[in-house]
């Protein structure tokens, strides 16, 4: 028991030491925190603006004020269930044989880049949640507020399986030099697989069958089409299991890889 | 003046080489890097061809006009990666570990060396698909003409130009601002807005991108010198507003280096 | 009792050799030729605990290697090691509660913080009671004369003071081994001193086992009950600081000075004195001194006679470059 308590406490720690970090550099902070959404709402909106001028009133079936509320909510999940910085920060830790200084500690790397992770994700993203409530209540677009802490929870749990996938990419660090790529390649494939790069909608069938079939669609169509009203409770929470499986996929992924890994480590000089 | 550029010409072969046998070095690195930005051109094309299932033109183009306009973005953008871009994204880390000291002290303008350091040789296979697809698309485009592709020969660089030194700003801020790797995110935000047809936008947005934020220069007035009227006035203005902004970023830099050497002790 | 044990413990590096210029570039783009590196020889090791041990050698000798391997970092290709009872390589958390590793030329701490919130972060990592932490880090960095920066940003810190709050940090579990890869590297005489004389000290009262490897033969000499040497991946010398000195070759150091510079050159034994020079400083071996100073006594006006034993540093040097003639 005492040992749970010690593992909460420490985790609890890291969870901060990210927050800490994060308002060591201000500046930095209001821009990912405050500026980021802001523009990246705005270059959306400004783009469907756009396409509605010269399409008509609707476009694949849904009109401008839909369009409108998926793409306020959709660059701000989408940046919270995206991730670089922590990414290659555990990359970067390998690459560079800093992990040692983490390795000879009574903890593990992946608790200790979780926790982190989820710290600064819950931070920025308490910040950063007045802007699509903003926008939205501003524009009076269709959302439905009573359906926003259950979506939060499920792009929070939706974390863990990002998480997962990061330490995975990560443990290819073992293998390979300088595989930031990596990370790359994947935030793009995902940026078609979760609904970031178009709404899943006007996506042709089957592909978008497929595609909601996948654990990824958690982390912005689900989400923001619940939270809008398009999407029904039950397509939105057979996500929770998708992510699940997700979760358990890349848990056994990365495990099995970080081991093989760790045993084929050379560790760099010095 | 023929001298100092030979010499800079020298110099920057000489980084070429080393960015290129270094790269090398990390294959599987190349290989992955050439397979990301595969997938992020089928993002845009994918994105442009799903849009056209609703619509049959967007702005004033329709989809064989957009889907050159994307090649000509795929040409800027391959060289805008091949020549500064991984330049202008290490720039902020190394302000930030302290290394902006060492590429002073060399007996080169700052300005280039910070530039110029490396290439992203990987970048070179972008090139190549950048170049295939803006001639498929030319080749369905119907009835054009080919005389237009001279003027691609100074909007291109033009372009270019504008977009680097645009950049370059944003780069620069970090020696003001310690940790800036956020910053160079509302960049991005522009770079995105170039990356449209700049007809969907309304006019004043669409002015801005051009004087003020001069992301439109880099595929949008290409794209425009090959499709739309001949309009002479812009192109020049293209030129002019590069040259601008090279200078403004030239000024800034020095600038902030004579911020850096009073504020540091 | 026994600390450490290796047995027959080695390990092997595989690393690609690239071939030269652009061409061979392009070539090892394709086809990669790999080369085995020994970094440490099967090695056969028995240190007792309490005991502080110098690691000397070169750059490249396997000081690292062993280290790395002690705080399981890398597995050994072959043979076993043992520190504390547990194979490293498991990292047990048990095992890990218990050492510590410290890099003289990599931060541990977190860069962005300040050491106070860095050491409240380890207090976590390792379940630390709070208030003896903060009374421990009170303690500690009043002896290395450092409180005063405790809480300022890891960042802003000079290179001596972050050195000594990585000791701090790495003390702050009480760790039973010790492991210390340079941890005075880069630092001035005085930082090293205060580094030194709190090491000395907190021996003393802890009885911890200490590894440690430093270019600074003071370091090695003040602080050592044994000495290993390395020696391209093999333990060339293991034993008591002063045995080494005495197996080696032992030189001494004469000093004196004459009433005006020599007008010209002179030769004694085979020492050359170099006209126009007022005070010299020679080493001689010991086996040569009686006969040295008959001659050089001689001299007219001689003065400030000084004889000590050559350093410590000459004297491993010399053994080394036996080392090599000898492979």
């Amino acid at each position: 028991m005492l040992k749970g308590r010690s593992l909460l406490r420490r985790n609890f720690a890291f969870f901060k030491l990210a927050i800490v970090s994060q308002l060591e550099y201000r500046l930095n902070f209001f821009v990912d925190a405050v500026m980021q959404p802001l523009l990246g709402t705005g270059v959306e909106v400004l783009l469907w603006l756009g396409i509605f001028q010269t399409s008509g009133p609707t476009f694949g079936g849904f009109s401008m004020q839909d369009y409108l509320a998926y793409v306020i909510w959709s660059p701000f999940i989408s940046r919270i269930t995206s991730t670089w910085l922590y990414e290659y920060k555990m990359i970067a830790e390998i690459d560079n044989g800093s992990i040692n200084g983490l390795l000879v500690r009574p903890m593990s790397f992946f608790e200790y880049y979780l926790s982190q992770f989820l710290g600064y994700k819950f931070f920025t993203t308490s910040v950063s949640l007045v802007i699509p409530v903003g926008f939205i209540l501003y524009f009076r677009l269709p959302t439905d507020f009573s359906r926003l802490p259950i979506v939060l929870v499920s792009i929070f749990y939706f974390l863990i399986l990002v998480q997962m996938m990061s330490f995975t990419i990560a443990t290819f660090a073992f293998y390979l030099n300088k595989v930031y790529s990596l990370t790359a390649a994947k935030n793009f494939l995902l940026w078609f697989l979760t609904g970031e790069l178009l709404p899943l909608d006007i996506v042709p069938e089957p592909y978008r069958s497929w595609i909601i079939g996948l654990p990824f669609c958690n982390a912005v169509y689900l989400p923001v089409g619940y939270l809008t009203g398009r999407l029904s409770k039950e397509i939105f929470l057979r996500g929770f299991i998708t992510t699940t499986y997700g979760i358990l996929f890349f848990a056994v992924a990365g495990i099995i890889l970080w081991k093989q890994g760790l045993k084929k480590y050379v560790g760099t000089g010095a | 003046m023929i001298e100092i550029l030979a010499r800079y010409g020298r110099i920057y072969g000489a980084f070429f080489k080393t960015s290129l046998v270094s790269d090398l070095e990390f294959r599987a690195n190349m290989t992955i890097r050439l397979i990301v930005d595969f997938l992020w051109y089928s993002g845009q094309v994918l994105m442009f061809e799903t849009l056209f299932r609703h619509t049959d033109h967007l702005g004033t183009w329709n989809l064989a006009q957009v889907r050159v306009f994307m090649g000509l973005l795929f040409v800027a953008d391959g060289l805008y990666m091949l020549f500064f871009s991984i330049n202008m994204d290490s720039f902020s880390e190394n302000i930030r570990l302290g290394q902006i000291d060492f590429l002073l002290v060399k007996p080169i303008n700052s300005q280039f060396m910070v530039s110029f350091k490396k290439a992203d040789t990987s970048k070179l296979g972008n090139l190549l698909m950048a170049v295939a697809w803006m001639i498929w698309s030319l080749s369905k485009l119907g009835d054009w003409n080919a005389n237009r592709l001279f003027w691609l020969i100074i909007l291109i660089p033009s372009g270019l130009v504008s977009l680097y030194a645009f950049r370059f700003f944003f780069v620069t801020l970090a020696i003001f601002f310690t940790n800036s790797a956020n910053v160079q995110y509302i960049w991005y935000q522009f770079y995105h807005l170039g990356m449209k047809p700049d007809s969907i936008y309304r006019p004043w947005i669409r002015v801005a991108l051009f004087v003020i934020a001069p992301v439109s220069l880099m595929a949008n007035v290409p794209a425009r010198a090959l499709m739309d009227p001949f309009n002479p006035g812009l192109y020049l203005a293209s030129v002019l507003v590069a040259a601008f902004f090279l200078y403004l970023s030239h000024r800034f830099w020095n600038f902030a280096l004579k911020f850096h050497s009073s504020a540091s002790s | 009792m026994i600390a450490i044990e290796t047995k027959g413990a080695s390990r092997v590096y595989k690393s690609y050799t690239k071939q030269q210029g652009f061409r061979g570039s392009v070539r090892g783009f394709f086809r990669r030729s790999y080369v085995e590196k020994t970094a440490l020889h099967p090695t056969d090791l028995q240190i007792h605990s309490g005991q502080i041990v110098g690691l000397v050698g070169a750059n490249g000798a396997g000081k690292t290697t062993l280290l790395k391997l002690l705080s399981g970092l890398i597995s050994p290709t072959h043979g076993k090691v043992l520190a504390l009872g547990f194979n490293p390589f498991d990292r047990k958390k048990e095992y890990l509660q218990q050492m510590s590793l410290l890099l003289g030329q990599k931060n541990q701490l977190w860069w962005d913080i300040s050491s106070r919130d860095s050491f409240a972060l380890l207090a976590e990592i390792y379940s630390l009671d709070r208030s003896l932490t903060e009374k421990k880090i009170a303690e500690i960095t009043q002896a290395l004369d450092c409180e005063s920066v405790l809480d300022t940003q890891l960042r802003r810190l000079s290179l001596g003071e972050r050195m000594k709050m990585e000791i701090v940090g790495s003390l702050l579990h009480s760790p039973k081994l010790l492991l210390l890869d340079e941890p005075t590297i880069g630092l001035d005489i005085v930082a090293q001193t205060q580094i030194r004389n709190f090491l000395l000290n907190y021996v003393k009262d802890m009885k911890p086992t200490i590894i440690l490897t430093s270019h600074y033969m003071d370091d090695i000499a003040q602080l050592a009950d044994q000495l290993l040497l390395m020696s391209k991946g093999r333990i060339v010398y293991n034993g008591s600081v002063s045995k080494f000195t005495n197996a080696t070759k032992k030189q001494k150091l004469v000093g004196f000075s004459f009433p005006e510079p020599l007008k010209g050159p002179q030769k004694i034994l085979n020492v050359n004195l170099a006209q126009g020079q007022q005070i010299f400083e020679v080493e001689i071996s010991e086996l040569e001194l009686p006969q040295f100073l008959s001659r050089l006594t001689l001299l007219p006006g001689i003065a400030n006679l000084t004889i000590s034993a050559a350093n410590f540093e000459d004297e491993i040097r010399d053994f080394m470059q036996n080392e090599s003639a000898k492979v």
